[in-house]
């Protein structure tokens, strides 16, 4: 028998959210295949069986938070018995038992109820409690109203459609991560925004002609800007009064995923050549959507960009990812009339950049300086990519 | 597969293990010359002359002759004529066949076997028509076997020949002359394994004996209106099959228990309660018994109808279930 226990994704890593089984109590699994999906505060992983067998109890539901190296699922052979374990579940949060989707539905039912007791089948119960529903709300068509299965079921099914006035869902790991994180570097940081509006009509034929997207080429430039003002590449420790600035730029870059969103890490951008950058971004990118990221690939982030340029977004108020000190946005690249050489108008491409810093820190004068500095490299991109890249300068 | 009767099925069985066992020989009212009253022993007939034997109308002395026999190493078949007559010899039974071995400490082994025919036929009324298994699953020291069809019969007689408790069986008159495949081959079936006579998903019949020929008849008519029913027939009442029931129920949710003896307190009350103890939360409906009306059987043959459960009372359950 194989007791499979809550992995530990990281080093830091205390207590896992079981998102999902991709298998049920009885069902056959081999060694290899996913068996459930964990979720720690940093990351979703799918967890594969390590041995061939049936499931043959699980432990640990899904949407509960259960401690690191806690048995939560037995695999052993058909009929085999299970010493009974006890479930340390995190007492830290209270985690409700179940995230499943609740509604309430258009029609009004009236409670099957009798004497203030709501009847209900057994197994309706434990169905109810499962899918934490409340017994109240389901209408009851068997014997005196009583509340059986099949009205489990269909109260299920009709609160799944898009007739419901409201849905209440439970967040998931990712999620809880990402609000707690925000809240907290919202509420501490004295966030302000500085935009400017840029002239990316060079650079982005130069980014075409090189073949890599908008955003390398941005965080290309972004190294050469934080090298000369390193304040920005820091962490802010507002309880010892300090700030720690590092020499190399590790530039996290926001990924919109289907579940939420995911800041993956591109290490020692200053030493990267434009085109490294851009496979690792791709890369990244990649195996943040497809769920594949390691807690390594997210971690160490030292200054982070933020591209909502493919949306329709020009200006916005990026929030701070904690400890650092300050984010960049970069809006949609919108064709405009510009007056160039003192009376003549030209057509360009142009972009606002927003920099949101923590002011504590970061004075708005410097701000101005950063988006200066940076501005002026996206407007004269040769400048800089010289002796890095080979054709067209 | 070759198809024989209930009665052949038996036979066959009593037949081959006599030819292993020389300690096996059997004796009851009009066993031997007749071939048993509804013909369970007409394929013995001329058989074993030295082992098969007719014996006087003594209840007490067939089933009290049974139990010194086993004592000192044979192993008797009784038969007792009608089930309803076993309490005329109730106190060997239940006072000395089923305590013995605990008695002596497991010192006197008591392989014997008690069989005879039992339920109804046409008009036996009130003292000839019984079920009475109840009684022996309710006093602990006998296992209970009540086969349904040729194949189960042979398979379990064989078991019950084999081993070392004392062992009743019940046999249906209605079922005697009923066929079904029994392999030439020898084979023997284990107490306590139920059998799934038809596979189903939306309620579990469990039953026993002639109700498992009117379950099969009431859950074909059901298919036709869409309900799919799972019919279990225990084979065996001690010990029973609680795994495959609770199993069974865990798929179906609904539970009907159906038996031709008495509902009040018959032994489908038994199964009904160990179900709700162990898997109440699978229950999406009371679980309903299908069982004779609690009266003495009546002679008039339209009322033994009326009081005895058929395949309509199975229909009705299943819908009072499912409803």
């Amino acid at each position: 028998m194989y007791e499979i226990k809550m992995p530990r994704f990281g080093l830091t890593m205390e207590s896992g959210f079981i998102e999902k089984w991709f298998k049920k109590e009885g069902e056959k699994v081999k060694e290899g295949e996913p068996l459930l999906e964990v979720s720690s505060e940093k990351i979703t992983n799918e967890v594969v069986s390590p041995a061939s067998g049936v499931l043959l109890k699980i432990m640990g539901k899904e949407k509960e938070e259960i401690k690191v190296g806690t048995v939560i699922a037995f695999i052993g052979e058909e009929g085999e018995k299970i010493k009974e374990i006890k479930k340390e579940k995190v007492k830290l949060e209270k985690i409700t038992k179940t995230a499943e989707t609740k509604k309430t539905p258009s029609v009004k039912v009236a409670p099957p109820k009798r004497g203030g007791r709501i009847k209900a089948s057994p197994l309706a119960k434990k169905i109810a409690l499962e899918k934490n529903l409340d017994l109240s709300s389901i209408k009851g068509t068997g014997p005196d109203g009583r509340i059986e299965k099949k009205d489990v079921l269909l109260y299920l099914s009709s609160v799944s459609e898009n007739n419901a006035e409201f849905k209440i869902e439970k967040l998931s790991g990712l999620r809880r991560t990402i609000a707690e994180r925000l809240s907290k570097s919202f509420h501490a940081a004295i966030t302000l925004t500085n935009t400017t509006e840029v002239d990316f009509t060079e650079f982005k034929r130069l980014m075409k002609e090189n073949k890599v997207s908008i955003t390398s080429g941005l965080v290309f430039f972004l190294s050469k800007v934080l090298k000369e003002l390193n304040k920005f590449n820091a962490h802010f420790d507002y309880d010892k009064k300090e700030i720690i600035i590092y020499n190399n730029a590790n530039i996290g870059i926001a990924v919109d995923t289907e579940k939420g969103l995911i800041v993956p890490v591109i290490k020692n951008v200053d030493n990267l050549s434009l085109e490294t950058i851009n496979r690792k971004i791709k890369e990244l990118a990649y195996k943040a959507r497809e769920g594949a990221i390691s807690e390594n690939d997210i971690k160490g982030s030292t200054f982070t960009l933020t591209n909502l340029g493919m949306m329709r977004t020009e200006i916005f108020t990026p929030v701070i990812n904690p400890p650092e000190v300050a984010i960049l946005g970069i809006g949609r690249i919108v064709k405009k009339p510009v007056i160039v050489d003192e009376d003549k108008i030209s057509i360009r491409d142009l972009a606002y950049l927003s920099l949101s810093y923590d002011h504590r820190i970061i004075d708005g004068a410097d701000a101005a300086r950063f988006l200066g500095k940076l501005a002026k490299l996206i407007e004269n991109p040769a400048l800089k990519l010289k002796g890095v890249k080979r054709k067209t300068l | 597969m070759r198809e024989i009767t209930f009665a052949e099925a038996l036979g066959e069985a009593i037949y081959e293990e006599m030819e292993k066992d020389p300690t096996i020989f059997t004796y009851g009212e009009d066993v031997a010359k007749q071939g048993g009253i509804f013909g369970a022993y007409k394929s013995l007939l001329g058989k074993f002359p030295e082992r098969i034997f007719d014996t006087p109308i003594s209840e007490e002395v067939i089933y009290g002759s049974a139990l010194g026999a086993a004592l000192v190493g044979m192993r008797p078949i009784a038969e007792f004529h009608f089930a309803d007559f076993l309490f005329t010899g109730i106190q060997s039974i239940t006072l000395q066949i089923e305590k013995i071995r605990y008695m002596t400490g497991g010192q006197g082994k008591l392989h014997l076997l008690l069989r005879g025919p039992d339920g109804i036929s046409n008009s036996a009324a009130a003292q000839h028509s019984e079920s009475i298994e109840t009684i022996f699953m309710h006093t602990p020291g006998i296992k209970v076997i009540i086969p349904s069809t040729p194949y189960d019969i042979k398979g379990l007689i064989k078991t019950a020949l084999r081993g070392d408790d004392p062992v009743i069986c019940f046999e249906h008159k209605m079922l005697y002359k009923t066929k079904g495949p029994v392999p030439e081959k020898e084979y023997l079936i284990p107490f306590g394994v139920a059998d799934i006579k038809k596979e189903g998903n939306d309620v579990t019949v469990v039953t026993m004996s002639r109700m498992v020929h009117e379950s099969l008849k009431a859950a074909k008519e059901l298919e036709h209106e869409g309900i799919s029913v799972e019919v279990i027939d225990l084979r065996t009442l001690v010990p029973w099959d609680k795994n495959k029931v609770i199993e069974s129920v865990e798929k179906t949710n609904h539970l009907v228990v159906a038996h031709e003896t008495w509902k009040r307190a018959g032994w489908g009350a038994e199964i009904a309660s160990v179900v709700q103890e162990e898997a109440f939360d699978s229950l999406d409906a009371p679980i309903v018994r299908v069982g004779g009306k609690n009266v003495p059987m009546p002679f008039n043959s339209l009322l033994q109808d009326f009081v005895t459960p058929n395949y309509k009372d199975v229909i009705k359950a299943v819908k009072k279930v499912l409803r």
